[in-house]
């Protein structure tokens, strides 16, 4: 309990643990292969990279609803770069500047019109969505991948010494980042202040609104890496690709103990919220479990995630 | 409190425990993983049979696993992935996008599992076989028909299925191919796309008949290439009159299309063989596994149904295949 | 001279004018009070101080050189601080980091780890050399931990890390703390009093001030009504200033004959607090519940509306027994006014008339409809009645001050003609003048339209002028309710610290 308290991703690790042993015991002997870890590993990618952003918005006190679009808007920019000839770091730049200057017009429209950060991400979604499909002319863009398309594929052999695709350190790379941003930096706390107590951080002369812009545009930006990884996966530009990813990435911050009140939240937890889905994902897929199922099981451990953490504040409180 | 919804979670754990046992049945045997493009059309749920027929009469196992979402590129691409690392004995595939799925199939290969593909094509040489209907002759089939029907001549609109999707695009070419033959027959819309769900083609649908003003005779003829676009099409002509005014060509046969053709709504309908279509694909995997030489391309055949050739057997065989003994619904 | 001056300090908003032009002298290492009505103009004044209002006329002097603090950060950097009513801390952060928030020390925005925790634990022995609360005031505890006492020195600490504080600005420091916390507070501030740093005082408890000021400044209408040294004036003078009059009869009695028992408790408990509570009310009387903040006053007043879950024993409310929601309460003519006013006895952003008719809206139109104009006439009845100030039934409840809000929830048990009223603090954050009207209503309602009312307070001489009989909740265990003749302040006192 104590520990729970100071740790709060270790909630979400053991769920992690718990799921991943039932699946090692009851499927077939294969979840346990070292690929099957990797795969998951990679396949957790683009969620955890979101994620690590999302964390910092939700525990700012905001949302962002327009993850799945700016992610998708990503992958297309990235294929028109990559189709264009431009060098496959060029191009993974261009599209997390795209992502960025997303991210940047949510917090503008979120400090300078006054709006909820709900409603603004809400149109954005859809205004991105719509950017991203005019870009492509509706269409998937084919593009050479190469370069990219090596992030998340598993390695070529004579690079098992790395254990894991490149995508996988750079996610795990941008949540250590962050979370020690949180942790050792003036403006972390400050973001932690403003979702803990917007008033009071303003009255203590914390730059509000300019903290909320940094973090709206640091989410912006993760999610245009996360999209650069999308396409990596794809090796195709697809405007209309990750609707709904939205969702999956709050879920991820909330079953890594963020609420979405504001002011609390963990990166590492996020991360494991993220990996928590992939493994129900492929366990399910090793099983062989149908989809409705697999939804109905998804949904279900966000809620539970959520009524454990509050339940156990509860006895805290009552202690 | 804590305690209750600790009982909760256990008991949500237990649950799903329970439901994973009663799936996991006999290990050992040889394992194909058919990966669809989605799992709630009804023409997946033919092909599901035709599958389960194959695996009951050759003695394999097969697990059925579509895309979390309907359509959803990045799921498929990730149920690929994890099949590839559960180390099955073969992938039958329908590859959502021709090219997105060529490396996830690649990686397949090179893990020595092999691949067929069905449905739709995918690009690349990785894959053993590609079994489905020759689409390019489906789409022929159903322009040849409308024309007919229009005596060669009129105005028509296509609505388009999805971007990226191959078998579709493919029909859609050949039905143009065969309209624009015709010199008395003018094409007025090409350009519009239903989208994934009936929900989104109903809307497309609607808004093409009022650009097109299909109410006062812009329209004579309307083809739709999947049995998602079809059905939107249908409900879009019948809120607005227009059911059975317009001469409509459609592609596949759900029960809701089959009653349509019989009430007149829909002319004629190009019907594949879903159920050979599952059937032919686990069988030449098999083939594969054991061994044996497999063609490069197996076509399943399409064949017009209409009003008339309804009710006669073959075709019954083929438009409402009895899939009860093999899905047990 | 040392300290603060303020001269002919003025202040309007469009047509209204706040400030006409205060004095107030503040000298260092003194605690000086300020006092007002609500309405009088010390807010304004005190965020004039703050830096976050600019006056439009007069001048400040700090320490003898010309003060002018453009924004809040300019007057921290002058030194002077403000530690404000609403509770200014963040819930999820550890008492280390609100401590240093906004004023972290850093080297290119990295933390300096170290230097941080020296300032934060010096700010910390500041408050507390003895060490007495170390235990609960650890740097790393969690502040939604820690009690309304504690949360309230983080907030001094705060305010003294700047080591150029000069003046500190203390508004209604107590409102919420218990008797415990208030001693604590007092001497944290003596210490810093005698330290050299001066202090400015706002409350409304005369008795607080006579304790802790040395002198005061009264503020009428946006102009000083008078000063001196608190020891030299009664509290009578101190609220003739206030009031602009003199308030002859505070506490208005009227006789009173009780009748029917109406409501009833036997061995009431809740999920945690009450632990036990019995009593019996009757019919045209005020009883009086006194008690220390966190004795379990306000959760035994939410178990017998319903709000809270009861654990054991029985509540009887006329011929009804046992438990029963808000709803039925309501049915059964029984009200609460919440001690939250603006949390949850009030929809701040709604009219009056809204929040007045809001528990009965049946009466007010055809079958489930309402008509906004019967909405409105009953709320102007009332506004009249109550003496509410304000623009009208259609002003929001927000532009209201504390006194004319407290209004505003009471107008809503009348209006509901409930006949058992439980008052939840009625005069917390409510001025003399506001407070003596509050008073004369309660006395009103017990005997000319012979209901029964319930008082919770956590002021022993309020409950002593107002109520019938009084009992004492110490720790979550009800005493006996005993007649006020039998009791004076300094009893209800003793039992309620659980000292009798």
């Amino acid at each position: 309990m104590k520990y729970l308290r100071k740790y709060p991703f270790l909630g979400p690790l053991v769920a992690v643990v718990v799921v991943y042993a039932i699946f090692a015991i009851v499927a077939p002997g294969s979840f346990t292969r070292a690929e099957n870890l990797t795969t998951m590993a990679g396949q957790t990618v683009v969620v955890g990279i979101a994620a690590s952003g999302m964390t910092l918005v939700i525990l700012l006190g905001g949302i962002d609803l327009s993850v799945g679009s700016n992610v998708a808007l990503s992958t297309v920019v990235c294929a028109l770069c990559m189709r264009a000839g431009a060098p496959a770091i060029l191009a993974a730049a261009a599209a997390m500047a795209s992502g960025l200057v997303a991210g940047l017009v949510n917090g503008a429209l979120v400090t300078t019109l006054r709006i909820t950060p709900f409603i603004v991400t809400l149109g954005t979604m859809r205004a991105l969505r719509g950017l991203a499909k005019g870009l492509a002319d509706e269409q998937k863009i084919d593009a050479p991948s190469s370069g990219i398309d090596a992030l998340v594929a598993p390695l070529p052999p004579g690079y098992g010494w790395a254990l894991f695709p490149p995508g996988v350190w750079i996610m795990l790379a941008t949540s250590g980042l962050v979370a020690a941003m949180l942790v050792y930096t003036r403006g972390g706390r400050h973001i932690v202040a403003i979702g803990s107590n917007e008033a009071t951080a303003r009255l203590c002369g914390v730059r509000v609104e300019r903290m909320k812009w940094l973090v709206y545009g640091l989410a912006g930006l993760f999610a245009g890496l996360a999209g650069v990884m999308e396409f990596s996966t794809l090796t195709v530009g697809d405007p209309t690709d990750s609707i709904g990813l939205e969702l999956e990435v709050i879920a991820a911050v909330v079953i890594g103990g963020g609420s979405l009140a504001g002011g609390e939240g963990s990166v590492a937890g996020a991360l494991f919220g993220a990996l928590l889905m992939t493994v129900i994902r492929t366990g399910s897929t090793y099983l062989g479990i149908d989809n409705w199922v697999q939804d109905i099981v998804t949904g279900g451990i966000v809620v539970t995630a959520v009524a454990l953490d509050r339940a156990r504040r509860a006895s805290e409180a009552r202690r | 409190m804590f305690g209750r919804t600790l009982r909760f979670a256990l008991t949500l754990v237990a649950a799903l425990l329970l439901l994973s046992c009663n799936r996991s049945k006999d290990g050992g045997t040889t394992k194909i993983a058919v990966i669809p493009k989605g799992t709630t059309h009804e023409f997946w749920k033919a092909v599901h049979a035709g599958a389960v027929k194959a695996s009951r009469e050759l003695h394999v196992e097969i697990v059925w696993k579509g895309p979390l979402a309907e359509d959803d590129l990045k799921g498929q691409i990730d149920v690929v992935q994890s099949f590839v690392a559960q180390g099955v004995s073969g992938i039958v595939l329908a590859p959502l996008n021709d090219k997105a799925l060529e490396k996830p199939v690649d990686g397949a290969v090179k893990a020595n599992i092999p691949v067929v593909i069905f449905d739709s094509d995918l690009a690349g040489s990785a894959h053993k076989s590609f079994v489905a209907t020759d689409n390019l002759a489906a789409g022929r089939l159903a322009g040849e028909k409308l024309a007919a029907l229009l005596g060669q001549k009129g105005k028509i609109a296509v609505l388009r299925y999805q971007e990226g999707s191959a078998s579709t695009q493919k029909r859609e070419e050949g039905f143009l191919e065969a309209v624009r033959k015709m010199p008395d027959i003018q094409v007025v819309s090409d350009n519009q796309y239903g989208g994934a769900t009936t929900e989104s083609a109903f809307e497309k649908a609607e808004s093409l008949l009022a650009a097109q003003n299909a109410g006062s005779g812009g329209v004579d003829g309307v083809f739709c290439p999947n049995e998602s676009t079809t059905f939107g099409m249908l409900l879009a002509l019948r809120k607005a009159g227009l059911a059975g005014k317009i001469k409509f060509v459609g592609f596949d046969a759900s029960e809701k299309l089959v009653g349509a053709l019989r009430d007149g709504h829909v002319d004629a309908l190009v019907v594949q063989d879903p159920f050979k279509i599952g059937y032919e694909a686990v069988r030449t995997m098999v083939e594969v596994i054991a061994g044996k030489p497999v063609q490069p391309r197996i076509d399943t055949g399409a064949v017009v149904v209409d009003k008339a050739s309804l009710d006669k057997p073959e075709t019954k065989a083929i438009v409402a295949p009895d899939l009860a003994p093999w899905l047990g619904k | 001279m040392s300290g603060l001056v303020a001269r002919g300090v003025a202040k309007a908003y469009g047509a209204t004018v706040a400030l006409a032009g205060v004095d107030l002298e503040v000298h260092a290492g003194e605690v000086h009070a300020l006092l007002g009505e609500n309405g009088a103009g010390k807010s304004t004044l005190v965020k004039i101080l703050a830096g976050a209002v600019r006056p439009d006329g007069g001048s400040l002097t700090l320490d003898g050189a010309p003060y002018a603090p453009k924004d809040p950060a300019a007057a921290r950097a002058a030194g002077v601080r403000l530690v404000s009513q609403e509770r200014a801390l963040c819930p999820h952060m550890t008492v280390e980091e609100n401590v240093l928030l906004g004023g972290e020390p850093t080297r290119m925005g990295v933390l300096r780890r170290e230097e941080a925790r020296a300032i934060a634990a010096r700010a910390l022995h500041a408050i507390d050399p003895s060490g007495a609360k170390k235990h609960r005031l650890r740097p790393d505890a969690l502040v939604r931990d820690l009690g309304p006492g504690e949360q309230q020195l983080v907030e001094i600490a705060r305010a003294i890390t700047e080591p150029r504080c000069r003046l500190l600005l203390l508004d209604e420091p107590t409102s919420s703390l218990g008797a415990d916390d208030v001693e604590a507070l007092f001497k944290v501030i003596t210490r810093l009093c005698e330290a050299g740093l001066a202090v400015v005082y706002i409350s409304h408890h005369l008795d607080e001030i006579r304790r802790i000021g040395s002198r005061f400044t009264v503020i009428r209408d946006g102009r000083t009504a008078g000063t001196g040294r608190v020891a030299e004036a009664t509290p009578a003078d101190i609220v003739t200033m206030m009031a602009g009059r003199s308030i002859e009869d505070l506490y208005p009695r009227s006789p009173r004959v009780p009748g029917d028992v109406v409501l009833e408790a036997r061995d009431l408990a809740g999920a945690g607090l009450p632990v036990r509570a019995s009593f019996e009310l009757r019919r045209g009387e005020v009883l009086g519940i006194a008690g220390l903040v966190g004795s379990g006053r306000t959760e035994l007043l939410r178990a017998i509306f319903g709000l809270d879950r009861v654990r054991r024993g029985e509540v009887r409310v006329g011929a009804y027994v046992g438990p029963a929601s808000p709803a039925a309460r309501l049915a059964q003519g029984v009200g609460l006014l919440s001690e939250d006013r603006g949390g949850e006895g009030l929809a701040l952003g709604l009219t009056i008339a809204d929040n007045v008719t809001l528990s009965r809206l049946s009466g007010l139109g055809p079958r489930g409809f309402v008509a906004p104009s019967r909405m409105r006439t009953a709320a102007a009845r009332f506004i009249e009645k109550l003496g509410i100030v304000c623009a009208g039934p259609d002003a929001p409840v927000s532009s209201l001050s504390g006194g004319n809000q407290q209004k505003v929830a009471l107008a809503r048990l009348l209006y509901h003609d409930v006949d058992v009223l439980l008052l939840d603090e009625p005069t917390r954050g409510v001025d003399v003048g506001a407070r003596a009207a509050i008073y004369a209503l309660i006395d009103r309602l017990a005997c000319e339209s012979n209901k029964a009312v319930l008082v919770v307070s956590s002021a022993a001489e309020e409950l002593v002028g107002i109520a019938d009989r009084v009992a004492v909740m110490h720790k979550g265990e009800l005493g006996p309710a005993r007649p006020v003749g039998e009791l004076d302040v300094r009893a209800v006192m003793l039992e309620q610290a659980g000292a009798s």
